[in-house]
This record gives C-alpha cells, sequence and structure tokens, in this order.
C-alpha cells in the first residue's frame, strides 16, 4: 500500500516538474529573447527592457533563470508588469471571484449530465435518446460566444435585468434580499454557459458507459433475480459505470479555466479566465507563466486526488498496481 | 457470454470482417449518416470555394470591397449607379448580403469554408501523426527502459504517459492563446499549436489498442518472420488500430473549427485579409442589431458542420465497438 502511494507521488512530482518547465518555456517561443519582442515598437523602452531583465534575470544561465523565477514566484517577490502588484495575491483573488462560477457550474454539470446520460442509456433509440444527442451536441457545437451573445439578448429582452459583470453598477448600497437577487442573476448566465460543455461531454460518457454495463452478465443476473428496475439500473448497472468518473472530475478543472477565458471576457467577470487574457494582451508574462502553471498543478493535485479515490472505491486496482 | 456461443455453433450465413459489420451498424444510425453527409456536404463546399474565390481573376471575389453597397441584406440587388460595373457581383445579386465594408458574404463564406476547412483538416492531420508515433512507441516498446549510462530511470511507457499527464493537465485553450499570442498568430502557427496540444486522445488510444494487440497471435507470426519492429507497428499495428484513431479525428476537426473560432474572438484568430467562419463570425458580432445576418450566417454555418461532424465521430465510436454495437 506505502509503495504505491510512493510510486504516485513520485510519478506526480515528475509531473509538476515538466509542467513548470512547459509554463517557462512557452514564453521562450518568442523570437530572439523575451526583452527583444518587437524592438519596433515606440512603447518598448530601456525602462521595459530593464523590467524584463529584473523579473527574468536574463544575464543568467537559463536554468538559473528558471530557478529564481520559481523562487521569486514563492517569495511573493514577482511582481506584474503592468501594475507591479505580487503576483501571487493577484491570482488568489482572481480565483476567488471566479469560485463561484466554478461551483454552480460543476453542481449543473453533474446534476444534469447524470440523468440524461442513464435515461438516454437506458432508452436507447428511442426518439428521447436521438432528441438529446442531437441537442446535447448542437450546445457544444455553437461558438460559445455566439451562443452566450445570443442568450444576453433573450434574458435582457424578456426579463429587464442586468447580467454583466459581478452586480449591477451603481448598486452596490441595497443590502440583503435584492442584493442576493442581484448577484444570482449575475452569476447564472456565466456558470449556465460554461456547464454546457461539461454537461455535453459527461453526458455521452455516462451513456456509453452504460450502455456496456446494462449488457454485461450481472445485470442481466439481477434483472433474473426479479429485482424492480430501478434497483437494477441505480444500485447495480450505475454504481459500477460510476467507476471511471471518478477520474473525470480532475480533467474538467482545465476546461474550466481555459473556458473561463471566453465567458469571462464577455461578462466582464473580474475571474481568472479574465486576468489571463488581460494578462496576454498587455503582456504581462510573469502573470501568464504563474497562470499556465497553477492552472496545471490544480489539475495534477485533482488526478492526485482521484488517484487516491479510485483506490479506495475499487479494490482491484489497488492489488494491480502493488503486483 | 450465453448467447454468443449459440451464433458460434450454429455458424452464420454470411462471414463479414469486422469493419464491414461496423460499417453496416453505422448506417443503421440514421442521425449518424446524417452528420456524415453534413460533412461530405461541407468538404464539397470547402473545395468548390477554393476553385472559385482563388486566382487572379475569380469567378466570385471575397476582397472586393464596394463601400455604396455596404450592409445590403441577403437576397438584395446591388446599386447598379454607385457601383462600378466591373465590381458588381457575378450572381447579380447579393446571394447572402454584404458586410461592413460591402463585401459579398457569399463569396466570403465559401473562401472561409476551405480556410476553416484546412485548419481543422492540418491541425488534426499533426494531432494524428504525434499521436500515432508516441503512442505506438509507449504500446510497443514500452518496457524497454532508458536513462543516462548506467543509471536505468523509468521506462519509455512511463516518459510518454507522463508526457501525456502533463499536456491534459494544462487549460490547452489558454496554453493556445499564450502560444499564438506570443507568436503572432498567423495560419500556420494556428494549425501548429492547435495541433501540438490536442494529440493526447490519439496517443492514449493508439497505446492502449497496441498493448491489447501486442501478444496476439499475427503480431507473434511477423515477429518469427523476422520483421522489423517499425514495421510491425506501421504496417500490423496501427491498421488494426484505426477505428479510434479515425474516430478522434473527427471529434478533432470539429474542436478545431471552434478552436479557432474562439480565437478569432479574442482578436488571435487567423488575420485578414484570409476569411475563415470564425472571424466572419467574430467581425460580425459587432453589427449584431444592424445587420443580424452577419452573425447568423456564420454561425449556423459552423454549428451545423460542427455538429456534423460530432454526430458522424460519435456514430462512427459506436459502430466499431462492438460492446456498444446494436444487436442485430
Amino acid at each position: 500500500m506505502l509503495s504505491v502511494l510512493l510510486q504516485i507521488g513520485w510519478k506526480k512530482l515528475w509531473t509538476l516538474f515538466f509542467i513548470s518547465v512547459i509554463s517557462f518555456g512557452v514564453i521562450r517561443l518568442a523570437p530572439g529573447e523575451p526583452s527583444q519582442i518587437d524592438p519596433l515598437n515606440p512603447r518598448f523602452t530601456p525602462e521595459v527592457l530593464e523590467r524584463y531583465r529584473k523579473a527574468f534575470d536574463l544575464d543568467k544561465p537559463l536554468y538559473e533563470q528558471y530557478r529564481l523565477f520559481y523562487w521569486k514566484l514563492f517569495t511573493g517577490e514577482l511582481r506584474s508588469f503592468k501594475d507591479s502588484q505580487p503576483v501571487l495575491p493577484k491570482l488568489v483573488e482572481r480565483m476567488w471571484n471566479s469560485l463561484p462560477l466554478f461551483i454552480v457550474g460543476t453542481i449543473l454539470v453533474w446534476c444534469y449530465a447524470f440523468p440524461l446520460g442513464v435515461a438516454s442509456a437506458v432508452r436507447r433509440n428511442s426518439f428521447f435518446d436521438k432528441i438529446t444527442t442531437v441537442i446535447v451536441f448542437a450546445l457544444i457545437s455553437v461558438p460559445g460566444f455566439y451562443l452566450a451573445y445570443l442568450l444576453i439578448i433573450f434574458v435582457v429582452q424578456t426579463f429587464h435585468v442586468d447580467v454583466i459583470g459581478l452586480r449591477t453598477f451603481g448598486r452596490e448600497g441595497i443590502g440583503g434580499f435584492l442584493n442576493l437577487m442581484d448577484r444570482t442573476w449575475h452569476v447564472v448566465l456565466p456558470s449556465v454557459l460554461g456547464a454546457t460543455a461539461g454537461i455535453a461531454i459527461l453526458s455521452r460518457y455516462v451513456r456509453s458507459q452504460m450502455l456496456e454495463v446494462i449488457n454485461s452478465d450481472y445485470v442481466r443476473t439481477a434483472r433474473a433475480k426479479g429485482l424492480d428496475e430501478d434497483t437494477v439500473l441505480y444500485k447495480h448497472a450505475l454504481r459500477n459505470g460510476l467507476l471511471p468518473f471518478v477520474t473525470m472530475i480532475a480533467l474538467l478543472i482545465p476546461g474550466l479555466v481555459g473556458g473561463s477565458v471566453i465567458i469571462e471576457t464577455i461578462f466582464a467577470w473580474p475571474g481568472i479566465g479574465r486576468l489571463g487574457y488581460e494578462a496576454i494582451l498587455s503582456r504581462d508574462y510573469p502573470i501568464v507563466i504563474s497562470l499556465n502553471f497553477f492552472a496545471a498543478t490544480l489539475t495534477l493535485l485533482g488526478t492526485l486526488l482521484s488517484d487516491l479515490l479510485y483506490m479506495v472505491v475499487d479494490p482491484r486496482i489497488r492489488l494491480e498496481k502493488a503486483e | 457470454m450465453a448467447s454468443q456461443g449459440v451464433t458460434e455453433t450454429q455458424l452464420p450465413k454470411e462471414h463479414l470482417s469486422p469493419s464491414r459489420l461496423a460499417w453496416r451498424a453505422f448506417l443503421r444510425n440514421r442521425t449518424a449518416v446524417a452528420g456524415m453527409l453534413a460533412c461530405a456536404v461541407f468538404f464539397l463546399v470547402a473545395v468548390l470555394g477554393l476553385v472559385v474565390t482563388k486566382g487572379d481573376n475569380p469567378v466570385l471575389d471575397p476582397r472586393q470591397v464596394r463601400l455604396a453597397d455596404k450592409f445590403r441584406p441577403p437576397l438584395s440587388s446591388p446599386n447598379r449607379e454607385a457601383v462600378p460595373a466591373e465590381d458588381l457581383p457575378r450572381l447579380g445579386i447579393y446571394l447572402l448580403g454584404t458586410d461592413d465594408l460591402g463585401r459579398d458574404v457569399f463569396a466570403r463564406m465559401l473562401e472561409g469554408a476551405f480556410v476553416s476547412f484546412s485548419v481543422g483538416f492540418v491541425a488534426v492531420g499533426i494531432a494524428v501523426a504525434i499521436g500515432i508515433i508516441l503512442g505506438g512507441i509507449a504500446g510497443y516498446y514500452g518496457r524497454v527502459r532508458i536513462g543516462v549510462g548506467a543509471l536505468r530511470l523509468m521506462s519509455v511507457d512511463t516518459l510518454i504517459t507522463g508526457l501525456i499527464d502533463v499536456f491534459l493537465s494544462f487549460p490547452s485553450f489558454f496554453l493556445i492563446l499564450t502560444v499564438v499570442a506570443v507568436l503572432k498568430p498567423s495560419i500556420w502557427n494556428i494549425m501548429i499549436v492547435i495541433g501540438l496540444t490536442s494529440w493526447t486522445g490519439t496517443a492514449r488510444f493508439v497505446r492502449a489498442e497496441i498493448l491489447a494487440l501486442r501478444e496476439q497471435d499475427f503480431i507473434q507470426a511477423a515477429h518469427a518472420l523476422g520483421v522489423s519492429g517499425p514495421r510491425v507497428i506501421l504496417r500490423h499495428l496501427i491498421p488494426n488500430a484505426m477505428a479510434p484513431v479515425l474516430v478522434s479525428a473527427t471529434l478533432g476537426i470539429a474542436g478545431a473549427i471552434l478552436t479557432e473560432s474562439a480565437l478569432s474572438f479574442l482578436g488571435f484568430g487567423v488575420p485578414p485579409p484570409d476569411a475563415t467562419w470564425g472571424n466572419i463570425l467574430s467581425d460580425g458580432k459587432n453589427f449584431l442589431f444592424d445587420a443580424s445576418w452577419l452573425t447568423i450566417i456564420p454561425g449556423t454555418a459552423i454549428l451545423i458542420v460542427v455538429l456534423g461532424f460530432y454526430i458522424f465521430g460519435e456514430g462512427l465510436r459506436e459502430a466499431f465497438n462492438p460492446k456498444l454495437r446494436q444487436q442485430v
């Protein structure tokens, strides 16, 4: 047991190392040194160059630059090019803003994907199955920003509520219930849009997973024993079919961060995705590198958690790996 | 499986190869066939678009600016007094209207069809090539240990699956955005970057298939004949592992078209003068209230084509998976 844990931990450490190298190396893809980006740019002054040199220690060898970058990041010395604020607190603040969207979006995904997938699998090739297949795929086939604009126009014209931003501008003072209502309206649209891709992908996985399980012998045995259909489906089939989804939770995290770039830009939501987009626009490299690094690390922690969970729920894995 | 045992002893009348069986199962799924038709139509439109809009004197010129005729709704006739005779559209009518510069949206959509198609196709081609090579190596040479000097650090399989884990951890859209922003958006950069970040699925499928296939008799036979490793992978293993690759390639083209349109929206898409459906859509959204056709036409076109690819790919996946295939 302990050796398995050590093995997993060792592998994750290697992954973390490569993640940090790639995050740091992406910026080096720019032709020449980062300090020489677009020398014709009139905004490219000696002060800017000096800032690059200071932030990235360009006069040192490459491995030293790498080490110093992460050292500065974690000691809070690394500052954003744009407003000279330390990177770490800035990221944490924006992450905090994005949290409501993540939570509501994740809840929506789990509440809709499973019933949809199971219902589609049970009534395979029925009209219901076909229509949900098409609708679910249509939702991820529309470019996200197109769907967002259509939804915004629809909601604003029908309900006459403001949906852009964290809260309605100029209504900061209103307290209690009204404030709650206002915040809720602003959370709904972006989190619904963020959840569509997750619902579509997850419900398809649930459907094919259920289909595989439904045809297996032990489900037939359960039916033959005379159990009622609900017990067979939810207690026998779904439980076993659920196993692979333990790993999927973690792999949905990068989608949430990547998808939030567009959604938060449209809704002017001061979250992590918009911070990333603004940083890219203003070539604020410390933020861009750290954001890539932390998003990937977060996913890595998620996969670590799901690996451990998997070992708890499926004893076969434990034995297999220990061999 | 008792039922399978029965059919085996009864000896079915015709022996069909697995791929024929899969094809039959696919054709029975009418939604999937509709998806395939949508893809075929898109392919034809893209080729037609290349023929009609390229060259020095194209039949339909997507770059002809007619400022007198801007924002004409679909099916409107050109203003013959203000526009010089040689600039008039060949069709004599603006089939899908004109945009803010008076360019013919129909011609631009035709041109964009080919550009969008090639972005999807080249990106997926790169992803599939990397996926097959890395997945093939991981599956076949996975047990070989590599390292520096006498120190055998890890097996090939550990290295490649580790690399897959690394790429799966990154938020791929943000990574693509970062790279495109650093490298400056150009159509080639976008294709390469999308390809370089989306090979993980193919690699995993190929690796899994090869792990399942490598112990089978026909591979042992190939070894006994003295066939070399790379040849066994390319001639014997990969062709048998093609089904999941095809599925993920179909889904990948859809994904690449969507990614390009999302990049266009953020201002990092294929730069003008090349038209893609993504940048027509993201330019058009600025005039959503005055000229809604500039948004609705490319938006709907992307929806139909991407939906077609998704349904087609999903149908293929079901048809190739014997467990999911419908029993006759």
